[in-house]
């Protein structure tokens, strides 16, 4: 049985901007060569949709890969390298279970549906901030929302968003595996690490115990001694950062999506109900997440041998583009009846905390900003994320006529 | 082993050898039946292990806790008694012949 490590895959050259700007040509010509699995330069890319599905179960034998990036950037040791091999992601099984259960009880369906009225509130107070004018860079306008939101679940104040909103979007690169960025990206560490101190001392010192603030949960469950300082502070920083970047590039590719299909944006100016089902088709069409894996132990797949110490990154992007999952999957279409469901948020253990957030913010943020936002259109020239890690737009300029 | 049948709407029968102990939706995972994904492996983080316990079967297969019924709020509109998610129903001898109704889809 051949080992991956000497089979001839063909090479997926994710760093490479065209490819960024539109990955399908080069992974139509790899799935010709092998149907899910391709090389690039850091280790092994899964893009087929079943081997996705299949491997993200596989939390025993491919652990989440956060050591190869530290490993990647050589700074062992580093504050920044601890965050990363200790967070709730860096973990498996029974201490995995222990540190998400301390907030999954935030997360729950029925949690989103209650914070939807802040949603709302929210994002009606960014437009009305953001809409004085005719013009502006959805990108740019769409970071503050996410963030707002998890604010608001955390229930501390949005002031500190200014401070920590650029350095949030800098730690994110550390992911994109370019070595230029990990000056920048290390600053930026220091400052969320230090904000998230100050914001948990800010609340233990006021004494705040408001059942409905996830942060005074958290200190709790930290004084009941089911976590301790280190990952409670870490836990604020992982909510802080996983919810932002994923959000936004989902809000503003779903804008650029809708840009070139007028009817579908009055729709959902006008009705929820299709919202949802434009975010889900989203999710599917153009989902922005590649996460990286770490074999820990040999194992077989498909009669490939995945070798102990290799990285692997599974592009859901990709995935959820496999024809053979989702047949003409460039279409966008909302009203797509499918058998499967995309792999935006993940399967398995590690499978998305935030998602019944996230879909309730990106359907109340999509309406109220149809409503808002009429006749939009392209103002100027886009510009694209790197692939790797959280993909997207990283300016989208509209122009449009402000509704009052 | 105990046997557990799931049922589909159109009256297609699953009938599956269940070890006591394991959940209900990973037993179903384990034997191909249809329409439980159970997508989070069964930490009540996904909702899509959805069944409806028949109701001759609610009283061994008991109500579910607040983090279910908070995640069963996916659910909502759905208007099926005996809602449960099958990850957090646990095998047991005294379920031999548990009878359980299949959702059309779990979203």
């Amino acid at each position: 049985m051949p080992s991956i490590a000497e089979m001839d895959l063909p090479l997926l050259p994710v760093e490479d901007p065209d490819f960024q700007r539109d990955p399908m040509p080069y992974v139509d010509a790899a799935r010709e060569r092998h149907p899910w699995l391709a090389r690039f330069s850091q280790g092994y890319i899964v893009h087929g949709y079943e081997a996705v599905k299949d491997l993200a179960f596989m939390d025993d034998k491919l652990v989440m890969g956060l050591g190869h990036v530290v490993d990647f950037y050589q700074v062992q040791g580093s504050p920044w390298a601890r965050f990363m091999l200790e967070m709730l992601q860096s973990h498996t099984g029974a201490e995995h279970a222990r540190i998400r259960a301390s907030v999954a009880q935030a997360f729950t369906p029925r949690r989103a549906n209650e914070v939807r009225p802040a949603m709302r509130r929210v994002i009606t107070q960014l437009l009305d901030d953001w809409t004085t004018d005719d013009h502006f860079d959805f990108a740019e306008f769409a970071s503050y929302f996410p963030i707002a939101v998890l604010c608001g679940v955390l229930g501390v104040s949005t002031e500190g968003i200014p401070r920590i909103r650029r350095a949030i979007e800098t730690h994110m690169a550390s992911l994109t595996l370019d070595k230029a960025k990990y000056p920048a990206f290390m600053e930026s560490f220091d400052l969320l690490w230090d904000y998230a101190g100050e914001l948990i001392a800010e609340r233990e010192s006021a004494g705040a115990n408001d059942e409905t603030a996830l942060l005074d949960a958290l200190i709790a469950a930290k004084n009941a001694g089911k976590l301790n300082e280190t990952e409670l502070r870490d836990m604020l920083l992982v909510l802080l950062i996983a919810g932002y970047d994923t959000s936004k590039n989902m809000l503003t590719l779903t804008m650029y999506r809708l840009l070139d299909r007028p009817d579908d944006w009055q729709r959902c100016a006008q009705d929820i109900g299709f919202c949802a089902k434009v975010i889900e088709e989203m999710l599917r069409h153009s989902s922005i997440a590649t996460v990286f894996r770490s074999v820990v132990e040999d194992f077989e797949y498909q009669g490939h041998v995945f070798p102990r110490g290799a990285m692997v990154a599974f592009a859901m992007p990709l995935a959820n583009r496999d024809p053979q999952a989702f047949p003409d999957p460039m279409r966008f279409d909302p009203e797509r009846k499918s058998a499967n469901r995309h792999l935006a948020f993940g399967r398995g253990e590690h499978i998305c905390l935030g998602q019944f957030l996230a879909r309730a913010q990106l359907e109340e943020g999509l309406h109220l900003i149809a409503q808002r936002i009429s006749h939009p259109v392209l103002a100027g020239d886009i510009g694209w994320r790197p692939f790797l890690g959280a993909w997207g737009l990283s300016t989208l300029p509209i122009r449009f006529d402000a509704a009052a | 082993m105990v046997q557990i049948i799931y049922k589909e709407s159109s009256g297609a029968e699953h009938p599956v050898d269940a070890e006591p102990g394991k959940s209900v939706m990973q037993t179903a995972v384990d034997n191909g039946v249809p329409s439980i994904l159970g997508e989070c492996g069964g930490q009540l983080a996904c909702g899509t292990c959805l069944v409806y316990v028949d109701p001759a079967w609610r009283e061994i297969t008991g109500e579910p806790d607040d983090m279910e019924e908070a995640t069963l709020e996916l659910h909502a509109d759905n208007p099926h008694e005996g809602k449960r998610l099958s990850c957090q129903i646990k095998v047991s001898e005294e379920m031999e012949g548990l009878v359980l109704h299949l959702p059309d889809s779990q979203y």
